[in-house]
């Protein structure tokens, strides 16, 4: 996998460009899911919280490698 | 009975989730860590270091920067007229060798012709004469050959099909024999050479295809590899004067894998890329299951890539 994001001519691994991403994406979701109540449904909090940034951040790969946004 | 059933079918929701991230990480963690790809490439070309071969003073350069010169193309002169002369000189020399052989073998012969009335001694020192003399003009006719050679290296022609690169030479400098006067890159030799972590090492093979993709550029280059480097220097050790080895005692927590290079031979790029020697490159190899539907059949090169990559 080539992962290369510039900004402004610095290249970043766009692994760590996409986990940023997916840090704001748990935020926002775990924030929803305390607010639909879904965590009363699992026993552990945090853990499934790590859960989610890794599954969200895998996502994000698969999606961008898709779309062809870096192959 | 809903007091033991709910919080057992918490923990299996907990654990299914953690379950499949951790898959999800896995697949990451090969995407990233394993396969054989490397930020780490580099865009190389032979250079050519090219002096001239008789010092003297620069009369004419005739290329300008950055100019595309074929092999054999003038590059520049060197001091003709003083080389001229030299062969001047050597035409002199053997005129005059050539005078004295003619005089050595008259008198020998007039001698002969005399027969008993000169000594011995005298005809043995006119044979004598007459084989200097001849040794004198082929020494002459050495010598001019060298100097038509000189006359000829004068000109400093092109070795390589190439591109002059930071040229800094004018007329009027003064160059000695062997001392570099300027770099032509080799455009025949262009490739890429991608530095891989020996962990990946396994995964490439000679022949596989490579994806590249030159930083700034979106496009991508398709090439195969072309050879593993057979070595590169041993950083924990080396020899020292009294020939004995030096070994640096180590005893490391973090171990970094070293970089190999891995040449990859170009065989097709998008119309326009610049491939300039030392530009950054990020290389993929294909793995097997990846090239057989990448790979229809080898497309013949752009003609901007005429000068490209050879073999």
């Amino acid at each position: 996998m080539i992962g290369e994001v510039s900004i402004g001519g610095v290249f970043l691994p766009s692994l760590l460009v996409l986990a940023i991403a997916a840090l704001a994406i748990v935020v926002l979701l775990s924030r929803l899911l305390a607010l639909v109540g879904a965590y009363r449904l699992v026993a552990y909090r945090p853990l499934v919280d790590v859960a989610l940034f890794l599954l969200i951040l895998g996502l994000l790969a698969s999606l961008t490698t898709t779309f062809g946004l870096h192959p | 009975m809903n007091r033991i059933l709910a919080p057992l079918a918490r923990w299996a929701v907990t654990l299914s989730i953690v379950v499949l991230a951790v898959l999800v990480a896995v697949r990451l963690w090969r995407h990233y860590e394993t396969d054989p790809w490397t930020r780490d490439g580099h865009v190389r070309a032979d250079v050519v270091r090219v002096a001239p071969d008789v010092g003297g003073l620069v009369t004419s350069v005739a290329v300008r920067d950055n100019q595309f010169v074929h092999k054999g193309d003038l590059l520049f002169v060197v001091d003709q007229p003083r080389y001229a002369d030299a062969l001047n000189q050597a035409d002199a020399s053997i005129a005059s060798a050539r005078a004295t052989l003619e005089q050595a073998r008259r008198v020998a012969k007039r001698d002969l012709a005399l027969g008993d009335l000169v000594a011995t001694e005298t005809h043995e020192e006119n044979v004598a004469k007459v084989a200097t003399a001849a040794a004198a003009l082929d020494a002459a006719l050495a010598a001019r050959q060298t100097a038509s050679l000189n006359v000829a290296r004068t000109a400093i022609r092109a070795s390589v099909n190439g591109i002059v690169t930071n040229l800094d030479l004018h007329p009027g400098d003064y160059l000695g024999a062997g001392h570099q006067a300027m770099a032509v890159v080799d455009m025949d030799s262009l490739r890429i050479e991608g530095y891989f972590e020996e962990t990946k090492l396994r995964h490439i093979h000679v022949g596989d295809k490579a994806k590249i993709r030159l930083m700034g550029d979106e496009r991508d280059l398709e090439g195969h590899v072309d050879s593993i480097s057979a070595g590169i220097a041993d950083d924990q050790s080396k020899d020292t004067a009294n020939q004995l080895r030096e070994v640096q005692p180590t005893f490391s927590w973090v171990r970094l894998a070293q970089r190999i290079p891995v040449r990859i031979h170009v065989d097709r790029m998008p119309r326009g890329t610049q491939l300039i020697a030392g530009r950054t490159a990020t290389v993929t190899i294909l793995q097997p299951e990846q090239q057989k539907p990448a790979q229809p059949q080898p497309q013949p090169q752009p003609a901007a890539n005429t000068q490209g990559p050879r073999r």
